[in-house]
């Protein structure tokens, strides 16, 4: 409305300068020229006067807005392709960096987080990475150290909840009283445990973690006071505490010690190699971390001296104070920031190929800016189109970006979930969306900055030459092709790492486990409701039970043998003891080795595929003996050279101070290997199944050629014997083989899309670059063709211009990758970081995907009619 | 060009004042103000069309003047703009300030005769 009245009265104002000039003898014409020629630019005029309106701004970027959606909308290949780019870059960038600052850089939601830290004992050994203090090493630490305002004790285990929907199993921590306070944690609902819950004469209770109070209650604030039952035993519910991260795994409730008759006996109050408690400490206002390292390692360094018994010389026992937000996220660190690293790779291959496809089509677009200018656009108004433009193209990408990072941010939970309790912080808040749309609008500035506009000076020449002159000017062109090289060698770092997490995913999974069979179905059942309270024939009970599900499970038609055990084949059950060969009496100092025990019934190594290598195997009359069978790595380690048969080890078993327990080996058996990148062989002693735990057993299940429906069946049978048991781990060797490697084949999974997306989009980009080029040379093609250059030369030409970006891409990525796979060390398995096979193959898959995409233009090129494009 | 060196650079603000000064003599178009200013300063102040628009709306928009439809003399379709009761208070503050002004420029350069402003 207003602009039409601007534009009638700019109108009018030109009629009456002519009507006037007509008045004193001009012409129609030359007055028309005149007044025209002192009026001015009219659209400028226009312009300007515009801009003095009240909330002009939103007006024009109104007609910013509409004008850059029409443009556009007018080149929509160039759109989406750039949108598309720009959403995978931007979506995977903000996936990945929400699960980094959920995880490794958000301060933990506890009350003066930064200040807790958490103690580390470890020695050298399998399983003896973090092994925890037993409660006389705590006292000590309690009093010797003066930086600490509070130790919090606690240890993890894991329950069955039983109510009216079934049992689950789940993971509580047994805290002290003053845990809650230490770690600085508030309750949402009811009270947290204090002091008075320590002790044998306190009350069971349970302080339920947020996320199981929502999930499994529902959040129904009824639940405090309340009483449910764990492992059949009732205990109250005081309070919900407030989400917080718990080490090393999710919890879903805290219980005080009293709900475990084990944590206030004797053997762990007293014993000091009774090790179970880990500890988070609360550094004192004033007091720094290192005070408190120096501190610790002095009262450690005293203890070492007073009791040396319980400190192996041979395994360097040490103690490290952690910051707790580091050892939150210790396990996932390096695979996220792997993660991060790739995710920025792709988005500066896809903002290269952004700019790039900005670049060409800014020179498409030269005439029609030129055009505008000499309309009477200003130059700032020019830059401010475009930036528009590019922010509506950065804006939409971010949009759809954003769409991908909620998907991702699902896939990543999930994947973190295993490595850290932090997984649950993970989410796309307002501060990454922030982050998302700050990328965004730098990318459009950075594009806005690399058109060039019309100069008013040239305005002229511009003009006259027409929309057919394609300005590619030299140094734009170096420009292009430094973006598609970059492109490239980006890439091919990125399929580097991928090809090192591929290779490491397929060693992890030929690993020779070292079964004969992979037919074997298991079950773990908790046959808990078996046990009357105080039965004190409950031992013999629960194996008569295990002996009748064994049975009618062996019964199953195709099943061949039922071994029972306590632990899954190829899982560390983790229950370490400290062995020793007879022989020499052992010098002061000697190396111990420490070996998994693993109790076995006698059908065992025939069901689960072990093979026994010399000797016998179990058999009834061995559950009244010391009779143990060794695997091969502790017969190789004890007895080298000599016939272990019949000899014997010396088992000094925690909790009974310094007394030996002498076993005889009957037998030995393969070595099982787990399926994890760091596990070597482990020692293993397997023992008859009266060492086991009664509570509860891993069914072994063989049925060589016929596994496929035994499941349902297996799990059928044992629901009969046992209707209220819980039932877990039911799973084929092959289901539990292909689960133990997921963690790495997510890995290769997501670096490879990470990579192969980054291919793509360059493989995009080359051909790009090379068909506008071969478009700005219809001209000389068609001359080099009619003075005698045939198809075949045109085309070796354009291959020649994308191979030599192609060559030099390939060289950098590949002194990039060989300088930066390094850090991927510690996820690879069976790879060396410099892999020559994987850095052929990736530079060759490259090279492939490169030729193909100079192809396209090349062949475009030679198919050129010179008649035509001479004529253009 | 000889003509463009005789022309005045026009300080900021002075063109908003000469605007509403030959808007007092009664209702104008943008053409009419453009050759008043040029008539009465002996073409010595030559207001370029893309000055003098965005001076007009602007003041306008300060509702120091007032922009309305009319037929000229010869029937035209013209948009006249007419001081407001605003620009007649803003039009003598300024007076004032420009006569203090061309006064003690005036007297800084000490010329031999005075000449009196209208």
């Amino acid at each position: 409305m207003r602009d039409d009245e601007l534009d009638e009265e700019l109108r009018s104002h030109l009629e009456m300068d002519i009507a006037q000039r007509m008045t004193r003898g001009a012409s129609r014409a030359d007055a028309e020229a005149a007044a025209r020629r002192e009026f001015g630019n009219v659209t400028h005029v226009a312009e300007v006067t515009r801009e003095m309106w009240g909330g002009q701004w939103i007006e024009q970027l109104r007609r910013d807005l509409r004008y850059a959606r029409r443009s556009l909308w007018r080149s929509a290949a160039f759109t989406t392709v750039v949108v598309i780019a720009l959403a995978l870059g931007i979506g995977a960038n903000a996936a990945i960096f929400s699960a980094v600052r959920g995880v490794l850089l958000k301060p933990v939601p506890n009350k003066d987080g930064d200040r807790l830290v958490y103690l580390r004992q470890s020695a050298n050994g399998p399983g003896q990475a973090d092994i925890s203090f037993s409660v006389p090493e705590v006292r000590d630490l309690r009093t010797g150290v003066s930086s600490f305002s509070g130790i919090a004790e606690y240890s993890s285990i894991s329950v069955v909840h039983r109510s009216s929907e079934g049992p689950v199993r789940i993971s509580v921590g047994l805290v002290t009283g003053n845990y809650f306070e230490v770690m600085g944690l508030s309750p949402v609902l009811g009270r947290l445990t204090h002091t008075a819950d320590d002790g044998p004469s306190a009350a069971p209770v349970a302080v339920l973690s947020y996320e199981y109070w929502k999930t499994r209650f529902g959040g129904d604030a009824r639940i405090v006071g309340s009483t449910i039952l764990l492992n059949d035993r009732p205990v109250t519910v005081i309070g919900v505490v407030q989400p917080a991260p718990f080490f090393p795994e999710r919890v879903d409730a805290l219980l005080n010690l009293v709900n475990s008759a084990h944590h206030l006996s004797a053997a762990m109050q007293q014993n000091r190699t009774h090790r179970m408690t880990q500890l988070v400490a609360r550094l004192k206002s004033g007091a720094t971390l290192d005070q408190a390292k120096v501190q610790v390692a002095t009262v450690y360094a005293g203890l070492q001296r007073a009791f040396p018994e319980a400190y192996s010389a041979g395994e360097r026992y040490q103690v490290a104070v952690i910051p707790f937000k580091d050892v939150l996220g210790e396990r996932v660190r390096l695979t996220l920031w792997l993660l991060m690293a790739a995710a920025a790779f792709v988005l500066v291959v896809s903002a290269a190929n952004v700019a790039n496809l900005t670049l060409m089509r800014c020179v498409r677009r030269e005439h029609e800016l030129v055009v505008r200018t000499a309309l009477g656009a200003s130059r700032s108004r020019l830059r401010r189109l475009l930036l528009v433009e590019n922010l509506m193209l950065a804006m939409a990408g971010c949009g759809f970006g954003v769409g991908i990072a909620v998907a991702g941010v699902r896939l990543l939970t999930a994947f973190t979930r295993r490595y850290t309790s932090r997984a649950s912080e993970i989410r796309l808040d307002s501060t990454v969306f922030t982050f998302a749309v700050a990328v965004a609008i730098g990318l459009a500035l950075l594009l806005s900055l690399l058109a060039s506009l019309p100069r008013e000076a040239n305005v002229g020449s511009s003009v006259l030459a027409g929309p057919q002159r394609v300005s590619g000017s030299l140094r734009r062109q170096r420009l292009q092709r430094g973006l598609v090289v970059l492109q490239v060698a980006v890439s091919v770092v990125l399929l580097a790492g991928a090809g090192l997490l591929t290779r490491t995913m397929m060693s992890l999974s030929r690993i020779d486990t070292g079964l004969t069979t992979d037919d074997v179905l298991t079950l773990r059942v908790n046959l808990l409701t078996a046990l009357a309270p105080g039965d004190t024939n409950a031992y013999a009970v629960v194996r008569a039970r295990f002996e009748d599900v064994r049975s009618a499970l062996a019964s199953l038609p195709g099943v061949s043998r039922v071994g029972v055990s306590s632990s899954e084949p190829l899982q560390a059950l983790g229950n370490y003891s400290l062995v020793r060969a007879d022989g020499p009496t052992a010098s002061t100092g000697e190396a111990v080795a420490r070996a998994d025990f693993r109790p076995a019934d006698p059908s065992y190594f025939a069901a689960a595929g072990i093979p026994l290598l010399r000797g016998r195997g179990f058999d009834a009359a061995d559950e009244s003996r010391d009779n143990v069978i060794i695997n091969k790595t502790l017969a190789d380690q004890f007895f080298p050279n000599r016939d272990p048969i019949g000899k014997r080890i010396a088992v000094k078993e925690e909790g009974s101070a310094n007394a030996l327990h002498w076993r005889t080996v009957i037998g030995v058996a393969g070595n099982t290997r787990d399926m994890t990148p760091k596990a070597a062989p482990e020692l293993v002693v397997y023992t008859p199944l009266s060492g086991m735990p009664a509570t509860f057993a891993v069914f072994v299940v063989r049925a060589d050629g016929h596994l496929t429906g035994l499941a349902p069946v297996a799990t059928r049978i044992v629901r009969e014997h046992a209707p209220n048991a819980l039932i877990e781990d039911v799973m084929t060797m092959s289901e539990y083989k292909s689960q133990s490697v997921a963690p790495q084949r997510l890995n290769a999974v997501l670096i490879s899309s990470l990579g192969g997306l980054a291919v793509i989009i360059a493989a995009v980009g080359i051909a790009g670059v090379l068909a506008f080029s071969v478009s700005a040379r219809t001209n000389e093609i068609g001359i080099r063709m009619s003075l005698g250059a045939d198809r075949k030369r045109i085309q070796r030409m354009i291959l020649g211009e994308g191979g030599v970006l192609l060559v030099v891409g390939l060289a950098i990525g590949g002194v990039g990758a060989y300088a930066t796979t390094g850090v991927m060390r510690n996820l690879l398995f069976g790879v060396a970081p410099h892999d020559a096979v994987t850095f052929g193959v990736v530079m060759a898959a490259m090279a492939v995907v490169g030729v193909i995409a100079c192809w396209i233009p090349a062949s475009r090129a030679a198919r050129i009619d010179p008649a035509i494009a001479m004529r253009i | 060009m000889a003509k463009g060196q005789s022309r005045i650079e026009l300080l900021q603000g002075t063109l908003d004042f000469i605007i509403l000064q030959t808007l007092r003599w009664g209702p104008q178009h943008g053409f009419g103000i453009g050759q008043q200013i040029r008539a009465n300063s002996d073409d010595a102040l030559q207001v370029d069309t893309g000055s003098l628009y965005p001076a007009l709306h602007r003041l306008e928009r300060a509702k120091l003047v007032e922009g309305s439809w009319d037929r000229s003399d010869k029937g035209q379709h013209v948009r006249v703009y007419r001081l407001t009761t605003a620009g007649r208070k803003r039009l003598a503050a300024d007076r004032s300030k420009w006569e203090r002004m061309t006064h003690a420029i005036a007297g800084i350069l000490n010329p031999p005769q005075r000449r009196e402003e209208s």
